[in-house]
């Protein structure tokens, strides 16, 4: 039986994931990352950047909800993170000042307003000399679930501006699900969750779809830490 | 062999080595002599972390005794699944992180790695305080999948698990659980006899 070509990884780093992943991420994959408040998303894709900046791949974040200071003073301080970091292998900028301060660049979601992003995002990127890249969150971009041309316009053109600089892509958000519009167009999927059990509250990630590279679907407990996300395997009690 | 039982549980633990796992059989007067035996004249006088769960006595409490007991708990680690429960005030310190309770199996596994991780290459030993306490919380068959996958994880890594039981007050299924997914059932107080 014919084997399909292994792709070229992105490590992320974060040891459970690349274990869950079969070794990375695929380069050039654009991944959503969802689920709803308080799963760990944002914490998720600033530690695949860190992990980037530590082994000289640069990374760029763009943040297009919280303030830089409000989003650094969120998450776990991670053991490895340095500040020096920060303008150098690792770029932080807001949705508003990646487009030049212009306060309401797309007020309508059209295919011009997705080309001028898609610019921005490239010339943020070529100057950072990115190979990671992630939105928090794409839902302030691609509001609308239902505009699944106007999406798919979007992410074929991100798709081919990192595919040109080599690059990889985690996108942020809390609306996209595996089963929506924009579920169907990105190359693979992270979906966190909150799981209830007897009262207790448990995180969660499971990877159901990532093209390019054989994978576990099974869901997985996480827990944010300062060493990082870690992941163990979700206990079934033999059933 | 020396006459205090904390010295004689340390040349024990000692002689059987990393990488095997105990399921340390002993009686509820002796359990401060044991933690002492493992945390101090073990772990402590070896120069090895340990990071200690306890379901069945705050780390609050385990401090205290310890201190009174002049212990050496530098390099000690506590996974608290019982202060929460127990719904008192909780104090944070440094060398303990908290599990809202002992059916959080998997969160007790992240935090196993988390101090794992953080002590890097440093030998661990890894106390489970106690198979009987967790047993109260938990289902048998969910019990024996954690104790299965965190045994053989710690094992690979050459830490020294070490579970603690007392034999006349476990239900005979956890008993037999306790048999299969330790290597070793050590019976210390035997040891006291002539």
């Amino acid at each position: 039986m014919a084997m399909a070509r292994e792709r070229e990884k992105c490590v992320t780093g974060i040891e459970g994931l690349d274990n869950i992943l079969g070794g990375g991420i695929p380069t050039n994959n654009i991944v959503l990352v969802a689920g709803s408040d308080g799963t760990g998303k944002t914490t998720l894709a600033f530690e695949f950047l860190v992990r980037g900046a530590v082994s000289g791949e640069n990374g760029v974040l763009i943040t297009t909800v919280e303030s830089k200071s409000k989003l650094l003073a969120n998450i776990p301080s991670l053991v490895f993170y340095d500040e020096k970091m920060l303008g150098k292998q690792l770029s932080i900028v807001t949705l508003k000042e990646m487009i030049d301060g212009t306060d309401k660049p797309f007020g309508k979601a059209d295919e011009p307003a997705m080309d001028k992003i898609i610019a921005s995002i490239e010339k943020l990127a070529t100057g950072a000399k990115a190979k990671r890249l992630v939105i928090d969150s794409i839902d302030t971009i691609l509001p609308d679930e239902k505009e699944d041309r106007l999406n798919t316009y979007f992410l074929t053109a991100l798709s081919e501006m990192l595919h040109k600089h080599g690059s990889t892509a985690i996108l942020v958000s809390k609306a996209a699900t595996a089963e929506s519009g924009i579920g169907s167009v990105v190359d693979g999927i992270i979906q966190m969750s909150n799981l209830e059990r007897k009262g207790d509250l448990l995180r969660t990630m499971q990877v159901p779809k990532m093209k390019g590279t054989a994978h576990s679907r099974a869901k997985y407990v996480i827990d944010l830490t300062s060493a990082g996300v870690l992941v163990t395997t979700l206990l079934k009690g033999g059933i | 062999m020396p006459e205090d039982l904390h010295s004689r549980i340390a040349l024990k633990l000692e002689a059987v080595g990393p990488s095997v796992s105990i399921g340390l059989e002993i009686k509820i007067e002796s359990y401060f002599d044991v933690v002492r035996g493992i945390i101090d004249d073990f772990a402590s006088k070896r120069r090895m972390n340990c990071i200690y769960i306890t379901s069945s006595v705050p780390s609050a409490t385990l401090n205290s005794a310890l201190e009174a007991l002049e212990a050496n708990t530098e390099g000690l680690r506590f996974i608290d699944c019982v202060s929460h429960t127990m719904m008192g005030a909780i104090h944070r310190v440094d060398n303990t992180v908290f599990v809202e309770n002992p059916s959080m199996l998997e969160n007790i596994i992240l935090k196993v790695e988390y101090f794992l991780r953080l002590a890097g290459d440093k030998k661990t030993v890894v106390v489970f305080d106690s198979a009987n306490s967790f047993a109260i919380h938990n289902d048998p068959k969910m019990l024996s999948e954690f104790f299965t996958i965190i045994l053989n994880s710690l094992k690979a890594r050459e830490a020294y698990p070490v579970v603690l039981m007392i034999p006349d007050q476990l239900r005979v299924e956890v008993k037999e659980m306790l048999g299969m997914v330790c290597d070793v059932i050590m019976p210390i107080d035997e040891e006291r006899q002539p």
